[in-house]
């Protein structure tokens, strides 16, 4: 391996990392927004509602992220809809991610014991304050390791981005490849720089779920 | 206390010296395997994937080329599944005059070098450009078209210079080609957009996600030619190059026989004729004299 | 809806070949499932074995299945193999060669996860009756873990196909590559034909992904 190539190469690792980072929590968020509403019409099965967000679960999780993003890229256009490379990314993961959210989110409420709802009714409570004061903080505790694999899944599925061109990583080291064909190099930097992205979050995963086995009562 | 998360960090920590390691000790036998490669050309069949020397390719009965499946009209798939164009054209005749079996590779721009390097190909027919960097990679045989660069825009917003770009506007081209060496080195400011394959930049550059299109004029010019509502407002720029069949650095024999193959082939205006069987259709007969390169001069 | 580009399907032997590249990835992914189903019972077994060095290779091993995108394994594969050892792997070994990877990392997981539930006393009692280990995890425990694992199994199946999209980027021509290929060469007659034929692709993903994970969600709950 040859440190020059490897030390001017960096920066552009580094410029790929910041726009993957930010596009990726962009789609990230979006999931989760979608998840809490999905799970939560879910949960209490509102009409019409209901079926519109089971649909939508099952074409997202049936397809794959580079289809889908070809899809809204490529041929929405024909249609007359534009849509610009990063939107489409954020786009793309924000549905992708929303579908696998709404799993976790639904999850952590059905694990939360009908005698809690009850109580808190019994307090005077009525549904919104239910589900902002007693469902969704418990809900959203249980999840978070789920939550947490999904966002490493999420960042992972960031490596198709490179077809609608944006520069990501796996750009990044595909364009250098082609144009210097420092093969060696540029895909140590690629998982050095996946490392750096994706390392932090699975220690973090291990850490709250320690963390949350504490937090459990009794059982 | 932190057991779980201690393992956890030396598993990741691992993995990077594991890659790392591996990846370093790879670099140093990679360089070996070459100077073996240069330096010796009836190296054994098998034990060395650099490359497969003529008889080999003979013996064996097939040869594989690597050309493009989504750039028409020079290397492409017509709808019952046959490669077609301009390199298709000659690269059917290089298998004749080896009386051996083809079998295509479909690649992108940015994968020819590296199809080459590991050996997943024997000749690359896919409208290689010849550059000094490219030289340095892999084998040129002689060259067969003519082709500069050149840039194609909407004809409502025609681009006749790259100086006058906005500051915003953004440029297609596509990874790995001449034209993205080339703007990136000489126009550091452009903002380009990069694509994979010459399907998507294409259909982006319709669906309007940049002003223009960077590339080989000869392709440029094409799509002016067979898309309504586009000019080549820059119809030259950079330097006059050539494109080349391509193998493998060292592989001797086989360059050899290219650079023989294409000279006979002169004698009898080959590339003229694939010109008007795979080009006419879009150039018309005003660029064949431009384009065609025949006898390697 | 002409114009939308759906008319060039039936150009020539378009679907067909579109099929045909479906097919590839379908065959892909069954392959690697296989392998993956037996690499991962065995893997499985090991990691409940009490062996440190065993154990921090198969910590490495997880772990970077869980941190590498699968892109980014098969470009080392494809490409970096043959520079480190020479290896001149075709694009479809180097495909099943990485799913495999992925994929025994996961069943093993799971393999692992089924034979803890399993209580000690079966180990205990099968240890009472004179069986070795090895009798022990064919008779007694793995062919208690089997009926957990054939949903999850099946799971993985629709993810393997999904992910397969990605062996376009080394040069294996399945259906993605197949549908661009017909965008280029009808550019000139149906400049929409990139409507119609991602929607068909989009389509033929869900037909083929769907009922596979219902019958994985069906099983789950018939064998929970």
């Amino acid at each position: 391996m040859d440190k020059d190539i490897l030390i001017e190469y960096l920066p552009l690792y580094k410029e790929a990392l910041l726009l993957t980072l930010k596009i990726g929590w962009q789609g990230i968020i979006l999931a989760f927004v979608i998840g809490l509403i999905g799970s939560a019409i879910l949960h209490f099965k509102v009409a019409v509602l209901k079926s519109i967000v089971g649909v939508y679960i099952e074409i997202f999780r049936n397809t794959p992220l580079l289809v889908q993003l070809f899809f809204i890229y490529f041929a929405l256009p024909k249609v007359g809809i534009q849509v610009t490379a990063e939107a489409c990314g954020v786009l793309g993961l924000g549905l992708l991610g929303g579908a696998y959210m709404i799993e976790t989110f639904r999850s952590g409420l059905e694990a939360i014991p009908v005698i809690q709802t009850e109580s808190a009714e019994s307090l005077g409570m009525n549904n919104f304050q239910v589900l902002w004061h007693v469902i969704l903080p418990q809900a959203i505790t249980i999840s978070v390791p789920g939550l947490l694999a999904n966002v490493i899944f999420l960042l992972k599925e960031t490596s198709v981005f490179s077809t609608i061109s944006l520069m990501d990583l796996m750009f990044t080291a595909k364009d250098l490849i082609g144009m210097y064909a420092k093969t060696i190099e540029c895909l140590f930097l690629l998982v050095v720089f996946y490392l750096i992205m994706l390392l932090p979050i699975s220690i973090l995963g291990a850490l709250v779920e320690r963390r949350m086995r504490y937090g459990q009562f009794g059982d | 206390m932190n057991k779980k998360l201690v393992k956890r960090l030396t598993g990741g920590l691992l993995v990077a010296g594991l890659v790392g390691a591996s990846l370093t000790g790879c670099g140093s036998s990679s360089s070996s395997s070459d100077v073996a490669a240069t330096g010796e050309d009836t190296v054994e069949a098998g034990s060395n994937a650099g490359f497969r020397t003529l008889d080999e390719i003979k013996k064996s009965g097939t040869i594989n080329i690597g050309v493009f499946s989504d750039k028409s009209p020079f290397g492409y798939v017509d709808e019952n599944g046959e490669y077609a164009g301009y390199d298709v054209y000659f690269a059917e005749r290089i298998g004749e005059d080896l009386g051996v079996e083809i079998n295509y590779v479909s690649t992108e721009a940015a994968n020819r070098i590296e199809y080459l390097q590991t050996g997943k190909v024997d000749i690359i027919l896919a409208n290689f450009t010849v550059t000094e960097e490219r030289a340095q990679e892999v084998d040129f045989a002689l060259p067969y078209m003519n082709v500069a660069l050149g840039v194609v825009s909407p004809e409502d917003a025609v681009v006749e210079s790259l100086d006058d770009l906005g500051a915003d506007d953004q440029i297609i081209v596509i990874s790995g080609t001449t034209a993205e060496t080339y703007l990136t080195k000489n126009y550091p400011d452009i903002k380009l957009q990069k694509y994979d394959a010459y399907a998507e930049a294409k259909t982006a550059f319709e669906n309007g996600n940049g002003v223009a299109w960077a590339n080989d004029n000869t392709e440029v010019i094409a799509f002016s030619l067979e898309n309504e509502g586009y000019t080549v407002g820059i119809p030259s720029l950079g330097d006059q190059d050539t494109i080349a069949p391509a193998v493998t650095k060292g592989n001797e024999t086989l360059l050899n026989w290219l650079n023989e193959e294409i000279e006979t082939l002169g004698t009898e205006n080959f590339f003229h004729a694939d010109y008007e069987e795979t080009l006419l259709d879009t150039y018309g007969a005003e660029y064949e004299e431009t384009l065609v390169l025949e006898g390697g001069k | 809806m002409a114009s939308l580009g759906i008319d060039v399907l039936f150009k020539g032997t378009n679907f067909l070949r579109l099929l045909q590249g479906l097919w590839v990835s379908i065959e892909i992914s069954l392959i690697s499932v296989v392998l993956s189903i037996l690499l991962g019972l065995l893997v499985g077994v090991l990691m409940t074995v009490n062996n440190k060095v065993l154990h921090a290779i198969l910590k490495v091993y997880l772990e970077t299945v869980r941190i590498m995108p699968q892109m980014v394994l098969l470009f080392i594969v494809y490409f970096g193999t043959t520079r480190v050892f020479g290896w001149d792997m075709s694009a479809e070994s180097s495909a099943i060669f990485v799913f495999t990877f992925w994929g025994t990392a996961e069943m093993g997981d799971l393999v692992r996860g089924s034979i803890k539930s399993i209580p000690t006393i079966q180990f205990e009692s099968a240890a009472a009756l004179g069986m070795d280990k090895v009798q022990t995890y064919f008779y007694i425990i793995l062919p208690q873990t089997v009926r957990r694992l054939i949903p999850l199994s099946i799971n993985l199946i629709t993810r393997m196909i999904k992910t397969t999209s990605l062996v376009m980027m080394i040069g294996i021509v399945e259906v993605l590559k197949v549908a661009q290929q017909i965008i280029e060469a009808n550019r000139k007659t149906s400049p929409n034909a990139a409507f119609g034929i991602f929607l068909v692709v989009f389509l033929l993903y869900f037909i083929v992904c769907w009922p596979i994970s219902r019958l994985a969600t069906y099983l789950e709950k018939r064998w929970a």
